[in-house]
């Protein structure tokens, strides 16, 4: 699972209101090589909920966007990488609200729900 | 000439204007695409996405006259076969042959050292699914892709061979229309014979070095020689579901949405995913999210997708891609409202796979659930059934949340389905007439439902 999927991916148990972000757990992660391209970097940025992004990524991402971030490319490169490079093999996301975990296994999230829950 | 599946050949004729630069001519015979070419352009023609096979025209005749009985005429095919231009052709197909060679070597480059002009030739639509498994290099296949029409192959049983390189041929044959006097058999037969023995070839129904392609279609004659020798159809796929999509109509469908730089593109029923796939390696600007309830999709498209990853990476380039896969209920889909910009899927066929009962449930629900994850205004859906009876239902119920812009007719395992270009409508989920409806009247609507069934 990569963390630009993170990004959109919320809880949907019954009842619950305030399931995003969902918490990552990881056991395993991997580090992939992806073409960088700028342009889909600083078009994706508006599109995500960036304080999320600042949780999963656990690294120094400014809490606030910067001004200008589209031209600065070392900035976009970091942004890269957290969003397209680094995947969650094994571990499992959890609801911020009710506290159920969905767990990951080689890369992908199972988010079905038991009969009860949905 | 190309083959391309049935209803995509305007999308292939913008492709092959994009990438090769020559306009195109589409076949009256559908699934068909014409096109001029230099050979020092064939390189390039394999790489095209949206094309199954390739062929090379021998000699093409827009009103031939066909003979009143069957004996003349057969009579005439053979006669014909002495008499045709080979020459170009069969230039065109050697260079074609050093071609795929070195392609086999994983090196790629054109081998033109002369020039003859050559036509390009359409082929015949490949709508069964077959199970092969595509190599990168290409390993001689015997193919029979099936059109519309009639088709069949045949060979000679006697042989002649001397000359220390003997070739070995077979003659397919596709013969449409209903003033013929004779059948595909038959005229693959007398002309192929009459072939063998103006070359000297040998006929060969499984180890063939040429195929000779006669295509009639009412008063349309093009004999050619084909240039690809596995269909290009499958060329991503390595692990196989039940009903997993040519590569050629995937890349037809994503053509058809206009995939742009940063959008995010979901296939909540991926299968194998293969459109997520084609999507990931041809429009990698975009980000693809391939989905799936059920076990087996999701592992099968998670193999499809390191086993590509892996062949970019044996080539030295970067493997990642830009696709992630997650298993999911698609009508409760654990998605950010209105994050979505495409929505790409091959609905499930009341015949191939599901029922038609369940499609009455599932189809509103889960356009529905689409249509909460979409972006309102700008999002797009592509989506393909066979049931379009059940989907027209359900979209027209949906007038508040999406419009259908577009309907490509294409033809998938024998079967005829549907392509919807669909337009997410501005309006806000949770506020059109119909979810305010559906939401609180969920039962009432299924019994609707019902009475609409035992009406139709």
């Amino acid at each position: 699972m990569k963390l630009l999927t993170h990004n959109m991916l919320t809880s949907h148990v019954k009842g619950v209101t305030k399931g995003y972000p969902l918490l990552i757990k990881a056991t395993e992660v991997k580090v992939n090589e992806v073409e960088f391209n700028p342009q889909f970097v600083s078009r994706m940025i508006p599109k995500l909920e960036w304080s999320a992004l600042v949780q999963a990524a656990e690294e120094d991402l400014p809490g606030e966007l910067v001004a200008d971030y589209e031209t600065n490319e070392e900035f976009l490169k970091k942004v890269h990488r957290i969003l397209l490079e680094v995947e969650v093999l094994e571990g499992c996301l959890q609801c911020p609200e009710s506290g159920r975990e969905f767990p990951i296994s080689r890369g992908i999230p199972n988010m079905l729900l038991n009969e009860d829950e949905a | 000439i190309t083959t391309v599946p049935t209803g995509f050949e305007h999308t292939a004729a913008e492709e092959i204007k994009e990438k090769i630069g020559v306009d195109a001519r589409i076949s009256k015979d559908r699934g068909r695409v014409f096109f001029p070419i230099t050979t020092d352009k064939l390189f390039q023609v394999h790489l095209l996405r949206s094309v199954d096979n390739l062929f090379v025209v021998v000699e093409e005749y827009h009103h031939y006259q066909f003979k009143e009985s069957k004996e003349e005429t057969l009579m005439e095919l053979q006669q014909l076969a002495s008499t045709l231009p080979w020459t170009n052709a069969l230039e065109v197909w050697k260079q074609n042959g050093t071609l795929k060679k070195k392609k086999g070597h994983r090196r790629g480059g054109n081998t033109a050292k002369s020039k003859p002009n050559c036509e390009g030739v359409g082929g015949s639509m490949a709508s069964t699914e077959q199970q092969e498994l595509p190599q990168e290099n290409s390993a001689p296949e015997g193919w029979a892709g099936d059109t519309q029409a009639m088709e069949t192959s045949t060979q000679d049983s006697d042989e002649t061979g001397h000359g220390s390189k003997l070739i070995k041929f077979r003659v397919t044959c596709n013969r449409a229309g209903d003033k013929h006097s004779f059948s595909s058999n038959e005229a693959a037969r007398d002309f192929g014979g009459a072939v063998q023995e103006f070359f000297q070839w040998k006929a060969d129904m499984t180890k063939f070095d040429i195929e000779v392609l006669l295509n009639i279609h009412n008063e349309e004659v093009v004999i050619g020689i084909a240039l690809t020798e596995e269909s290009l159809h499958r060329r991503n796929i390595s692990h196989f579901g039940p009903t997993t999509l040519r590569s050629t109509l995937c890349y037809g469908m994503l053509r058809l949405c206009k995939p742009q730089a940063s959008d995010i593109i979901l296939d909540p029923m991926c299968g194998t995913g293969a459109i997520p796939l084609e999507g990931a390696i041809e429009f990698n600007h975009s980000f693809y999210v391939a989905g799936d309830n059920n076990d087996m999709a999701v592992n099968r498209t998670v193999n499809n997708i390191c086993h590509i990853q892996k062949r970019r990476a044996d080539k030295g380039s970067m493997s990642g891609l830009p696709i992630d896969t997650v298993q999911w209920d698609l009508c409760s889909l654990p998605i950010r409202t209105s994050s979505v910009d495409i929505i790409i899927t091959d609905m499930p066929f009341g015949k191939r796979m599901g029922s038609r009962k369940k499609n009455w449930d599932l189809y509103p629900s889960c356009l529905r659930e689409m249509a909460r994850v979409c972006r309102p205004g700008s999002g797009k859906a592509v989506l393909l059934t066979q049931d379009k009876k059940c989907f027209s239902k359900a979209i027209s119920r949906m007038g508040g949340l999406w419009r259908k812009q577009h309907t490509v007719w294409v033809n998938v395992g024998g079967l005829h389905a549907g392509v919807y270009l669909l337009k997410r409508t501005g309006a806000v989920f949770g506020q059109t007439p119909e979810d305010v409806y559906e939401s609180r009247g969920a039962v009432h609507m299924q019994g609707e439902e019902k009475d609409d069934k035992e009406l139709s």
